[in-house]
Parts: structure tokens; sequence; C-alpha cells
């Protein structure tokens, strides 16, 4: 589903360049459930960003789901991100006007779905993250695992190739955490490719392999015993 | 394009700032009030002048003579020009086209007499073609015709304010009165919309003035109006051929101003559509301006809008927002407030109008009114005024990074 073959990426610091990445090369096979770690500083925010189409690379190649991704413009990086990626943010990021519903059918909208078909599939997904009564509440109405389901119904609603998150559990307490999780574990049941970046060993453990990064480079990349969520639901 | 969700978030945008909202549509509606307004004053400047100068024929010309001021032709300066009853044959016979009323003036200070009651005033020796050139309006009896002409009677038509004073309560028409001890009988009287003192005048037949005094055939002046279909060129173009026929004809200097002096209310006519003209760019500049600075300030509130919704938007372009739909975003919101209360602020301006505005009617300025042409150039102005206001915050929204939304800051 996805490949990367040496990944290099360095910011301009004035008259310094800080080299993030030096070198990633790394594959991720399609239903697989991948936690990104690594301290902060160790390039994995840089990573997903490339990851996500909201960053380029300097150097080296980036295949998703066969098409390979480079010379971006505006407008075709949003296409590709709309039709290739969901996003899980740490902080939500639920649009605060629009009921769950809604928000759950924005990235319809930009696919210029129907305006009834757009409301029928967020229904749909908001069901599939067990909120379907909270489809008309405005996302201050609703508490923080709650919104980060509806945030991971607003990813899956585009039917992306991959999934994207970015802390999704760093804004939750542990029981939360493991709600999210559980959730995020059905998803990858179900065959959906995830991507999840996290700091917490125990978020780690959940998913199916741990790519360990470090200055700039991976330094560990296992497949481990899934821990399923469930048991601490 | 105006889908319910663009919509939607318009409506949020405007209902979670209204006050700043409506503070900036203050602004472009009172530009567009002010514009409309000045506008109007200009439309009722000219209404004005307008109203003023038709009380004569608008296209009138009249053709003085004086004493020459520069040698000529073999004359010395000093020479005094006179004009004859041939002289206004001469301009029939030369401009059969041209000329529509013709009719010398031959002016006499009189003092009249009615029974007991005296007064001072000017009596116009006329021809019949008189009325139609100064617009008399006859209310009673009749004007000078032919027939008083050609017997040189000794008839006269006299304006409302002197019927008033001589004749106090009683009917003028039929009566005699005494002008300079000489009876004259009052066929007819008139009024005057322009002013009470050309009520004041009195008409007679120029035969008979010249008859009584002299046996001359001599006049002061010639008043004609020219063939009403003519436009402002044309009707200059032919007072300037009239008046180098008759500077041949008297043998007066090209450039000598004394020896004569042709008065074309095309000329004036030119004048005040120059000068209203000037001063309808003078307005609209000054409107425009007025109305730049809540330009600015629909601009400066969108830029503060999008400066607290950057997340929104990185999260939109997250989700796969292209750049334009973005921009459409902000476009639509800036048009919309601009459009709204410019509207608001049009609607009132020609709303006052069209109150007030027919009521108005003092000297120089008269029914001030907007034409719908300015209504829907001040609509384009609007539009294109949101546009505008939009454009620079737009391209900032459309310039923010998608990584904002991950950066949880």
């Amino acid at each position: 589903m996805i490949q990367i073959k040496d990944l290099h990426k360095s910011y301009k610091m004035g008259k310094n360049s800080l080299h993030v990445l030096k070198g990633i090369n790394f594959n991720v096979e399609e239903g697989e459930l991948v936690a990104i770690m690594g301290s902060s500083g160790s390039g994995k925010s840089t990573l997903l960003n490339i990851l996500g189409m909201l960053d380029s690379s300097d150097s080296g190649e980036y295949i998703l789901d066969n098409v390979p991704i480079k010379d971006l413009n505006e407008t075709k990086a949003a296409r590709y991100r709309n039709k290739f990626l969901g996003f899980v943010f740490q902080s939500f990021n639920l649009i605060n006007y629009k009921s769950a519903a809604e928000n759950v059918a924005l990235p319809l909208y930009y696919q210029k779905v129907p305006r009834k078909e757009r409301q029928e599939k967020a229904l749909k997904y908001l069901e599939q993250v067990g909120l379907k009564e909270w489809a008309g509440h405005l996302p201050s109405e609703l508490s923080g695992g709650q919104k980060q389901r509806v945030a991971i119904a607003r990813a899956l609603a585009a039917e992306p190739k991959v999934l994207l998150a970015d802390e999704p559990t760093g804004a939750l307490d542990s029981k939360t955490s493991y709600e999210v999780m559980d959730l995020i574990q059905k998803i990858n049941d179900q065959g959906n490719t995830i991507l999840i970046v996290t700091h917490e060993p125990d978020i780690a453990d959940m998913c199916k392999r741990i790519v360990h990064l470090k200055d700039g480079v991976i330094i560990e990349d296992k497949k481990i015993e899934q821990v399923r969520a469930e048991q601490y639901v | 394009m105006f889908d319910r969700d663009i919509w939607q978030e318009i409506y949020h945008s405007i209902s979670n700032n209204k006050l700043r909202t409506f503070l900036t549509g203050f602004s472009v509606g009172w530009g567009i009030f002010i514009l409309v307004l000045l506008l109007a004053s200009v439309k009722g400047m000219q209404n004005g002048f307008t109203l003023q100068f038709s009380d004569d024929a608008t296209n009138s010309i009249f053709v003085r003579t004086g004493t020459t001021s520069l040698a000529y032709g073999g004359f010395e300066a000093g020479r005094r020009i006179q004009m004859t009853n041939d002289d206004i044959e001469y301009i029939k016979r030369s401009f059969p086209n041209d000329v529509e009323y013709i009719s010398p003036r031959v002016y006499q200070n009189t003092s009249a007499r009615y029974k007991s009651e005296t007064g001072s005033y000017n009596i116009q020796a006329v021809y019949p073609d008189h009325q139609a050139i100064e617009k008399t309006i006859v209310n009673k009896g009749r004007f000078i015709n032919t027939n008083d002409l050609m017997n040189a009677s000794k008839v006269a038509v006299i304006g409302r304010k002197v019927e008033e004073d001589l004749f106090k309560n009683e009917d003028a028409i039929g009566k005699f009165v005494e002008f300079n001890g000489l009876p004259f009988r009052v066929i007819g009287t008139f009024t005057d919309d322009g002013d009470d003192n050309a009520e004041r005048n009195i008409y007679a037949p120029t035969t008979t003035y010249q008859k009584m005094y002299g046996q001359t055939d001599h006049i002061d002046q010639i008043a004609l109006t020219y063939n009403p279909n003519y436009d402002l060129t044309e009707a200059l173009a032919f007072s300037d051929r009239l008046e180098n026929v008759f500077r041949r004809r008297f043998k007066i200097a090209p450039k000598d101003q004394s020896g004569i002096r042709i008065f074309n209310y095309a000329e004036v006519f030119e004048d005040i559509s120059n000068f209203t003209g000037g001063l309808d760019i003078a307005v609209i500049i000054v409107g425009l301006l007025i109305l730049l600075s809540g330009i600015v300030g629909i601009g400066n509130i969108m830029v503060f809008i999008i400066k607290e919704r950057t997340k929104e938007i990185g999260v939109r372009k997250a989700l796969g927002a292209e750049p334009w739909s973005i921009i459409k975003l902000v476009l639509f919101e800036s048009v919309f407030i601009t459009a709204l209360s410019g509207f608001i602020g049009l609607g009132i301006a020609t709303g006052l109008l069209a109150a007030i505005g027919p009521s108005i009617k003092t000297g120089a300025f008269a029914n001030p009114s907007v034409s719908m042409s300015m209504v829907v150039t001040a609509t384009i102005i609007l539009i294109v005024a949101g546009v505008l206001a939009g454009l620079i915050p737009a391209m900032k929204a459309a310039r923010v990074k998608p990584i904002v939304a991950l950066s949880d800051k």
C-alpha cells in the first residue's frame, strides 16, 4: 500500500539546515496497523506530514496505492488527500459549528457527493462508531472520546486507502484512549490500513507493528503480538 | 455554486461576529448612501438649472449691437452699429432653414398711468413671434398679432404685476392706459413662471413704437429661436454662422467684442452640462473614496476571520478542500456582506429621495433623484467591491498550510 524509499527531508533554519529525515525506507501492506514511535524531534511528525501530503520530501520515493506521490501542486495534493487519506488528529479538529453528521459529511462534500447521499453515508459511519443518536449534536455537546469517534467516522467517510492518526489518544484519559483504540482495532479488522503516530507504549502495543524512529532514521521495525483494547474497556 | 453549505458557513460566520459585521457593513452602506445622495444632488442641480432656463425657449439666440472698439474695413473705431427691420428680413432670407421664430426688440422706458395710478415700466416693442421666443403665457386676452403690427396699432400686452399695480381689482382688458401720455388699449395680460420682474414688462407692436418715435426702422435687439431639432454642436455652429454674416454686413472686425454680441442659450447649457458633468465626476470620486474605506473595513474583518479560522481552514484542506473552494468561501462571504449592506444603504438613499425628492424645489435645486442606470452601476460597484475586499483575505486563506491542523497549538 505504501512504499517509501530513501526519504530525506531537511529544514532551513536561517543559515543552518536541519536534517530531519535521513533516509527512511519502509513499506506498509494493506490491512496493517502500524505504530510510529519516537521522542519529539525524532522526525515522526515530519514523516507523517510527508505521508499525509501536507509536506514534500527533498529526495526519495513515496508510492501510495501504486501512485507515485511527487510534484504536487495544492489542488492536486488536496484531491489525493481526499481520495487516499483519512486524518485523525490529536485535538479532534471537528468544526465546532457543524453537527456531528455534518462534520462526518465534510470530506464527502469535497468529493462533490450529492447532499442526500452525504447525509446517508455520514449516518452510516456514525453508526459504525456508535454515535448515530448523536448525529445532530454539536461537538461542544460531546465528550472527548465521542469527539474522537466522530473524527474517526469523518476520516472513514471518504473511504480512504490509508488512515493516518496523529496521537489520536493524546488528549484523552486512558479509559477513553482504550475505547478509541478498540474502535481503531475493529476498523483495522475490517481490512483498513492504519498508521498511528504515538509516543505511548501501551497504545503502540495495541498495533500489529511498531516502527521506532530516532534522529531521523528507523532504528527498529518489528511485528508484534497485538494487545486487544477490548479487554480494558 | 450557491449550495446550502456555503450559506450555512456565511450565516455562521456572520452570526458569530454580529457587531463586527454590522459595523463594517455599516461603513459600506454608508458609503453607498452618501454616493447616491451626492449624485442625486448633482442631478437636482441639473434639474434646477434646466428649470430656471426653460422659462425662455432653450433654443433662443439674442443679437445685440453696440459701438465698435476696433478700426475695420475703412471705418474707425467707436462707430455705433444700428440694426434695422431690414436685418430681420435679411436673417429670414439668409437662414430659412435655421430660424424658427424671429422678432426685433425695441426698448422704451415709459411712465404708465391708469386713472390715478402711475408707474414706471419697460416696454418691449416686438413682433407676434416674440410670444414663442419668450414663452410668454397670455392668461387673458391675446398677444400682439400681425394686424396690430401692420396697422401700428396702439395696443399693449401687460404683465400681471402691471395689471395689479395700475388696475387694482379691475379687469384691464379693453381699458385704455397712458404710456408717456399716449393712450394704448390693453389687449392681453401675461404671466411668467421665471420671475416677477418679467411680469413688470409691457409688450407693444414694434411698428407702433418705430412710428411714434421718429419714423425710424431702428431696432435694439433681435431675438430668435433656431430649429429645435438642432443639437448643441449644430446650435453653436449656427450662431457662429450668424455672427460671421453680421460681422461682414456691418463691417465689424472679427475680434471686436463690443460691436456685436450674439448670445446663444446653447452656450449656457454647454457650460452647465460641463459644470455638472465635472461635478458628477468629482462626486463619483469622493463617493468611491468613502466606499473604499468601507471596502478596507470589510477586507480587514475578513482577514481577522481567517486568522481566527486558520486551524479550521487547515483541517478542511487536510480533508481535501481545494484552494479554490476556500477562496470561494471567503469571496462569497465578502460579497454577501458588501452587497447586503450596500443594498440597504442604496435602498434607504433611494427611498429617501423618492419620499422627499419631488418636494424639493428651491432656486437652482429641484427634484434630486437617482436613475435606474445609477442603481445598476452602484450594484455592480458593490459586487466588485466585495470581491476586492475578499480577494486578499481569500488568497491568504488559500495559502494556509494544512500542517497547521496537525500541529496542536
